[in-house]
């Protein structure tokens, strides 16, 4: 299954770089993700919880490994997520671009899904990857917002602190 | 293929059921047909802790003739609707459309709720319904609301019911005179899944311009997919093969189609231009059969 795709965050390429490499950001914004941890600078271990309408929400331990990390311009990850239901494994190659004030990201994963979830639920792969897809860069691009709230010190603070 | 260990109720009345549901909240499921529910239980891709069975509830069953609309309990199997010769007359793209539902055996058991509530992309129910421009009667143990099929279906096997909340019956507006109807869908064999599905009403006026045009497809994004752009192509239009065209192929702008085994995304996107075209012609041929 491939699953690609391009977004625009506002913000600079170091400043998305950092948050997509973010275990806590990438724990609050991946749908379904109940734990991740930088286990190494180029490893990530975690629990995610995916499930759909009324099939019962299954729990996959996930781990990535980061491969060809040049920043603040691309990465690969060597994903492995096993659960009872069945895996998913495969790369995810990660591009970002500068584009006026904001970054392009450019992201193209391929991965093989097996075990009772392939079996049961070929049919709906494709549509579950590309809700789970939406709703990463959605929670993603809010949190850019968040931090570029927070960052720019002329915005609502009453308190600004020292500037740079 | 055997499902893990559940509580099963079997309440009496609504009221029951809905008292169960709310007691019982996330860990309940409500078994109407349990024609997708029980095979997910098998499979222990569905662990619900309880289950509220409602094929007891009369209440919930049966087809009502209103003067403005068709009223049919949720508990109503695919079955009945399919035979009911009230049905045929007042709905009649629904009696088109339950054929494609499925094989016998399950429109034996499957009920029109059931499969409205478990909002299954590749149904066909649900894009029907949003054709017809039908509404769903909601209850909980809090009261009951009516919602439009359109505000309905939320996402991928996602609705607007609330936890503890049922759907308890449906209402089909009738038909506004020199309307044609048409269901078309192709699957690889009779009673898959959809590769892709399209239901529509067309009206016209009496010149024999479009008035409205009612376009929902499914199998080709998260739930059933209404094609505003093709009702735009068509409104004051008359429907010639070139405006039916060219409306069919505008349908393109308002779907997005999964890719899996049986067929690609762009598969699916020709398949939705042919059958909302075949689908479109073949309205505007009732009409002009039931004028003349």
């Amino acid at each position: 299954m491939i699953v690609q795709g391009e977004y625009t965050f506002p913000g600079t390429r170091e400043a998305i770089w950092e948050l997509l490499l973010d275990p806590a950001v990438i724990a609050r914004t991946m749908p379904g993700t109940e734990e991740m941890v930088r286990v190494a600078p180029d490893r990530y271990e975690g629990r995610m919880r995916v499930g759909v309408g009324a099939i019962t929400a299954a729990e996959f331990t996930v781990s990535v490994q980061l491969a060809d990390v040049v920043p603040p311009e691309r990465y690969t990850m060597q994903i492995d997520g096993r659960g009872r239901f069945g895996f998913t494994r495969g790369t995810a190659q990660v591009r970002l671009a500068a584009d006026g004030a904001g970054t392009v990201m450019r992201f193209e994963a391929d991965l093989q899904v097996g075990g009772k979830i392939a079996a049961v639920g070929q049919r709906l792969l494709d549509s579950v990857s590309k809700l789970m897809t939406r709703q990463g860069l959605e929670s993603l691009s809010k949190e850019v917002n968040r931090r570029l709230a927070s960052a720019d010190p002329g915005s609502r603070s009453p308190n600004p602190g020292p500037l740079p | 293929m055997k499902p893990p260990v559940f509580d099963y109720f079997r309440p009496a009345s609504v009221d029951e059921a809905l008292a169960l549901l709310a007691e019982h909240g996330a860990d309940a499921k409500a078994l109407a047909g349990g024609q997708s529910l029980v095979p997910a239980m098998n499979f222990r891709l569905a662990q619900p802790a309880a289950l509220v069975d409602l094929n007891g509830l009369d209440e919930l069953a049966g087809i009502g003739d209103g003067p403005a609309a068709l009223r049919l309990g949720a508990m109503t199997r695919h079955c009945a609707v399919e035979r009911s010769a009230v049905v045929a007359k007042r709905a009649p793209l629904l009696t088109e459309t339950m054929p494609y539902v499925a094989h016998p055996q399950i429109r034996n058991r499957g009920t029109v709720g059931g499969s409205l509530a478990h909002a299954d992309p590749a149904a066909e129910l649900p894009a029907v319904m949003v054709a017809s421009s039908a509404r769903f009667l909601l209850r909980s143990r809090s009261g009951e609301r009516w919602i439009d099929a359109e505000r309905f279906f939320t996402g991928l096997f996602a609705t607007a019911l609330e936890p503890g909340e049922l759907v308890t019956a449906v209402e089909v507006p009738a038909l506004a005179p020199r309307t044609g109807w048409a269901f078309e869908e192709m699957s690889r064999r009779h009673g898959d899944y959809a590769l892709v599905g399209v239901a529509c009403l067309v009206t016209l006026d009496a010149a024999g311009r479009c008035v409205t045009a009612r376009i929902a497809l499914l199998s080709v994004g998260e739930g059933p997919v209404l094609a505003p752009s093709a009702t735009a192509a068509l409104a004051g239009v008359q429907p010639t093969p070139d405006a039916l065209r060219a409306a069919a192929e505008a349908v393109n702008a308002d779907i997005d189609p999964p890719s899996d085994i049986h067929a690609s995304a762009a598969f699916r996107r020709r398949l939705a231009t042919v059958l909302t075209r075949r689908a479109l012609t073949r309205a505007c041929e009732r009409i002009a059969t039931s004028a003349s």
